[in-house]
């Protein structure tokens, strides 16, 4: 397997909210452009691990690198200059803000050769481009999951890390966000993490699966396919 | 009758003067509320600066309508001054913090402003060109007044202007939701802080040199504008922009009336009103809000 750039590397992180330690030595990567999953049931730890490497709940040991650049210490504002962008479960569109505003907010001014621009989101995005003036917040959860991905995309990142995209949606919107994560995030080559608790969903998007088991610690890693080959795997992680 | 015509008129003018005024501070209020979860209580106190800064750029030879451009950002910067000195390092913690500290950061600028223009009540000298009295309706109505109106209304369509068409107004709009999306943005959120700071502690310095001329000025004059401009946010809804016109424009008109008619009562009837609408609507006329 060739090597490639870590853009994103995990090593032993230990985070606390407040005395509780709710992520005990964890060590994960993502590779330049591949596509990973978090697996894990609920309340094992998955929010706190992206919260932990975007800088919004700092680890209290442990480093994490963004790009060979250490960001363990940095706050969220600068880690997402550093190429993060942050999709969170409640996606976060901003009440109060129309559909366009929601997008420029998070747009960055570029040389020039930024393959994400506004336009090409609205081409992208028919949903979006329909609803240019529209208050985010009246958006159905579909529809607001596409605005927050093409929000992440905008900003032109290094690694886009979405957190539980399935979360409330009825399954034939998970197809749809399921789709628009494999066109726009898998095939275009951009470096994704994804968390999810949905493993369909998470087999379809990403190539390599960490499995989070109890005291927020990395249990297992597996290939799409083995997962595929030999179910029991995610059955012995994420059923009850 | 023609005398009760022009009454009418000076009434509803003054309402809107008045009401005016009260917005403009508490706009800066609810900016800084919103922003930053920081109820400044020193804010009247910024308001009486602005005034005393615009009586003393006049009396040293300024245009008036120049001290109106500098006086408020003499504010600003005492607000710039204030927020990384003082207000910053209590932001993490709870409410209360900043409620003492704004506290006892009134009762200092007020013993400053006694200190350096005295107990005395002060007054603006006007231009030549904006002394006389217009005639609207059989009422023979100060032009300063007008001008002053035009002036309100000049800085709040200003203001929802930047807040709605320049990159920092969305900023300052998404931040007041949420805050944490933001940071994940990219934005540095203690910029964030520092601007509305600054932003409304300007507000209170323009209302502050606007008012200056509308009544005396002296030391108290503060405290009563930070008490009026409470009564507008909460009657409107903390942290609600639109709230605020609504209340604003309320409080004006029942405190212009209630002056006119049983002058030592006014203030009475206007917390009474304030006591019925609250036992009402709890969260104010349009609830807990956001700027918009």
């Amino acid at each position: 397997m060739e090597k490639k750039n870590k853009i994103l590397n995990v090593e032993e992180i230990h985070t606390f909210y407040g005395e509780s330690h709710i992520i005990q030595g964890l060590s994960l990567f993502v590779a330049e452009n591949e596509a990973v999953s978090i697996l894990g049931r609920n309340g094992v730890g998955k929010t706190t691990t992206l919260r932990s490497i975007m800088g919004l709940t700092p680890p209290r040991s442990g480093k994490i690198t963004i790009d060979g650049e250490d960001t363990t210490k940095l706050p969220a504002h600068a880690v997402s200059m550093m190429g993060v962008a942050y999709v969170p479960a409640e996606r976060h569109i901003f009440p109060g803000l129309h559909v366009e505003e929601n997008l420029k907010l998070a747009a960055r001014p570029g040389d020039g050769d930024n393959p994400w621009t506004l336009e090409r989101i609205y081409d992208q995005f028919p949903i979006l481009a329909d609803r240019t003036k529209q208050d985010g917040s009246t958006l159905s959860g579909g529809e607001q999951q596409m605005l927050a991905i093409g929000r992440a995309l905008i900003s032109n990142p290094k690694i886009i890390i979405l957190d539980e995209p399935s979360q409330g949606l009825s399954p034939l919107l998970v197809d749809a966000v399921t789709e628009c994560v494999q066109n726009f995030c898998v095939k275009s080559g951009i470096t994704l993490m994804v968390v999810e608790q949905n493993y369909r969903m998470a087999l379809k998007v990403a190539s390599r699966h960490y499995l989070m088991g109890t005291k927020g610690k990395i249990a297992g890693v597996a290939t799409t396919q083995e997962l595929n080959d030999n179910p029991q795997i995610i059955h012995d992680h994420l059923s009850v | 009758m023609g005398g009760a015509l022009s009454t009418s008129v000076d009434i509803t003018l003054n309402s809107l003067v008045l009401g005016g005024v009260f917005l403009i501070v508490a706009t800066g209020l609810n900016i800084i509320y919103g922003l930053s979860r920081v109820m400044n209580l020193a804010h009247g106190s910024l308001y009486a600066i602005g005034a005393y800064a615009g009586y003393t750029l006049t009396t040293i030879g300024f245009n008036y309508f120049a001290a109106i451009v500098i006086a408020p950002v003499l504010v600003a910067a005492v607000g710039l001054l204030l927020e990384r000195t003082i207000i910053s390092p209590m932001r993490k913690r709870s409410m209360v913090y900043t409620l003492i500290l704004t506290y006892g950061l009134m009762f200092f600028l007020d013993g400053l402003i006694k200190q350096s223009w005295g107990n005395e009540p002060r007054f603006v000298e006007l231009p030549a060109m904006i002394k006389s009295t217009i005639p609207i309706l059989g009422s023979h109505y100060p032009v300063f007044r007008l001008v002053t109106l035009f002036i309100i209304a000049g800085v709040m369509t200003g203001l929802m202007l930047f807040l709605n068409k320049t990159k920092i107004g969305i900023i300052l709009r998404a931040a007041s939701t949420i805050p944490e999306m933001v940071s994940c943005l990219g934005i540095n959120m203690k910029h964030v802080h520092i601007g509305a700071f600054v932003l409304g502690c300007a507000l209170a310095g323009i209302a502050g040199t606007i008012a200056g001329p509308l009544t005396t000025i002296d030391p108290l004059m503060g405290h009563e504008m930070l008490i009026s401009s409470f009564v507008v946010i909460v009657i409107g809804g903390l942290g609600s922009l639109r709230g605020a016109v609504f209340a604003a424009l309320l409080i004006g008109a029942v405190q212009t009336l209630a002056e006119f008619f049983i002058t030592d009562l006014a203030m009475v009837i206007v917390y009474m009103l304030m006591a019925v609408i609250l036992a009402f609507m709890p969260r104010g006329l349009l609830g807990e809000g956001r700027f918009e």
